[in-house]
C-alpha cells in the first residue's frame, strides 16, 4: 500500500470528519486529496499534531475529528497516546501513516529501522480499538467498522516508503491565513464562534 | 479564599472552559482546584508542549483554555510555541510559576530565573506578573490582551503570591 493510495482512501471515506494533519507527508497527501478548508494543516510543532486534535475534538464533541499523522511525528511525541487514552475522547480517529522513513526529507530512516509496533503502544497506553493495516483492500474492507468505533482508535496504516523526495505540493496557503481560513469554516460549519465580534 | 481560588474564580470569569496541566508545586494547588470543577474539562499531559498544542486546537473549537505548568515547562515548549502559535497567530494564554526569583532558593531553578524573561523577550511573547492577591483581577484583561496579540501570553505566578511572605 502505498501513502497516497491510504490517504486518497480515506478521504473518500470522510463524510463530515474535521481532519488534523502533521506537518511534511500527511498534511501534502490530505491536501492534495481533498483540497479541503476544515482541515488543519499543521506547519511545525512537529509531534504535536496529535495533541491539537485532541484539543478540538474534546472542545467538538459532536463532531467527528481525524488525526492524520505519521511515524516521524508520531516518535517525537509517544507521551500523547497516554494522554488520548486519558481523555476517552469518542469522537476521535488517530489515522497514522507509518513508512518507516523520514519522507519529506528525502527518505532517511525513522528511529528503530522499522522494529516498532505503534498499534501494540497504543493498546498498551490505554486505547480500546486499534489496528494495524498493510494492504489497500484490508484498508477499504475494515474501514467501515473503524469508523463506527467509539473513540479513541489507532489505525495505523503500514505503507511502502518512496524513493527519495516526494515532490507533492503543500497547501497554497499558510501562516494566519491556515488560520483564519480553518476558523471561519468551523464557525460556518458548526455555528460556533472562533473569532470575536472584531475578528480576533 | 485562597490564592488558587481567587485566580481560578478569574479563569472562570474569563470563560475558561478547558485547562490542560503539567505540575509544579507552585502550581499544583491551582491545577487541582480547577481539576475539582465540572465545568473546566481538564486534561493531564506528559509534556508541557502537549497543553499548548491542546489548548490551540481547543481554540478552533470556539473553547477558551489556559495552560498552567512550571517555568522549567514553559522553557521545553518554546520551540512549539514559536512554530505552531507565532507562525499561525494562534493565541495560548500560560499560567506559570516564575522560578528561579531571589526568595526561590534552588539551585535547579536558576538558569531559569536569569533566562526565562529575555527568551520571551527574544520571541516578543508579552507576559505580565502577579505578585499580590490584589493583583489576580487582573487575569481578565491578560486574557483579552493574550487573544487581540493573537500569541502566547504568560502569566507568571510569583513566590510571593503562591507560599506568601518569607523566606525559601
Amino acid at each position: 500500500m502505498r501513502a497516497r493510495e491510504a490517504i486518497e482512501l480515506l478521504a473518500r471515506h470522510r463524510r463530515d470528519a474535521v481532519a488534523v494533519c502533521a506537518l511534511g507527508m500527511a498534511a501534502n497527501e490530505w491536501w492534495a486529496a481533498t483540497k479541503s478548508e476544515d482541515s488543519f494543516y499543521m506547519h511545525g510543532a512537529m509531534g504535536f499534531a496529535a495533541s491539537f486534535a485532541l484539543g478540538l475534538a474534546l472542545s467538538l464533541p459532536q463532531v467527528p475529528v481525524w488525526l492524520i499523522n505519521a511515524d516521524g511525528s508520531l516518535c517525537m511525541n509517544l507521551g500523547c497516546l497516554l494522554t488520548e487514552a486519558s481523555q476517552a475522547a469518542q469522537n476521535l480517529k488517530h489515522f497514522m501513516v507509518d513508512n518507516g522513513v523520514y519522507q519529506t526529507v528525502g527518505a532517511l530512516p525513522v528511529v528503530n529501522d522499522g522494529r516498532t509496533d505503534y498499534a501494540a503502544i497504543a493498546r498498551a497506553a490505554g486505547f480500546p480499538h486499534t489496528h494495524t493495516i498493510e494492504a489497500l483492500e484490508e484498508l477499504e474492507r475494515q474501514l467501515p467498522a473503524i469508523l463506527a468505533e467509539d473513540g479513541p482508535v489507532m489505525t495505523v496504516l503500514r505503507v511502502v516508503p518512496e524513493k527519495g523526495f516526494l515532490r507533492t505540493p503543500p497547501m497554497t496557503y499558510e501562516g494566519p491565513e491556515m488560520k483564519y481560513r480553518f476558523g471561519r469554516a468551523l464557525e460556518r460549519r458548526f455555528g460556533i464562534e472562533v473569532f470575536g465580534p472584531q475578528g480576533y | 479564599m485562597d490564592v488558587a481560588g481567587r485566580i481560578h474564580e478569574q479563569l472562570s470569569k474569563c470563560g475558561v472552559r478547558l485547562a490542560a496541566s503539567l505540575p509544579d508545586d507552585w502550581v499544583a494547588p491551582l491545577i487541582e482546584r480547577i481539576a475539582a470543577d465540572n465545568q473546566i474539562r481538564h486534561v493531564r499531559v506528559a509534556r508541557e508542549a502537549e497543553a499548548v498544542a491542546i489548548c490551540s486546537g481547543a481554540f478552533f473549537g470556539g473553547v477558551r483554555s489556559v495552560a498552567l505548568m512550571g517555568a522549567t515547562g514553559l522553557l521545553t515548549c518554546t520551540g512549539e510555541l514559536a512554530t505552531l502559535n507565532l507562525r499561525h497567530q494562534i493565541p495560548v494564554f500560560l499560567i506559570v510559576s516564575q522560578r528561579g526569583s531571589i526568595d526561590d532558593h534552588r539551585i535547579y531553578q536558576e538558569v531559569q530565573g536569569r533566562r526565562t524573561i529575555p527568551l520571551l523577550q527574544a520571541y516578543d511573547f508579552p507576559y505580565h506578573v502577579i505578585d499580590r492577591p490584589d493583583d489576580v483581577s487582573s487575569i481578565p484583561d491578560a486574557f483579552e490582551t493574550c487573544r487581540m496579540q493573537k500569541r502566547p501570553f504568560v502569566l507568571f505566578l510569583t513566590r510571593r503570591l503562591v507560599k506568601g511572605e518569607g523566606t525559601a
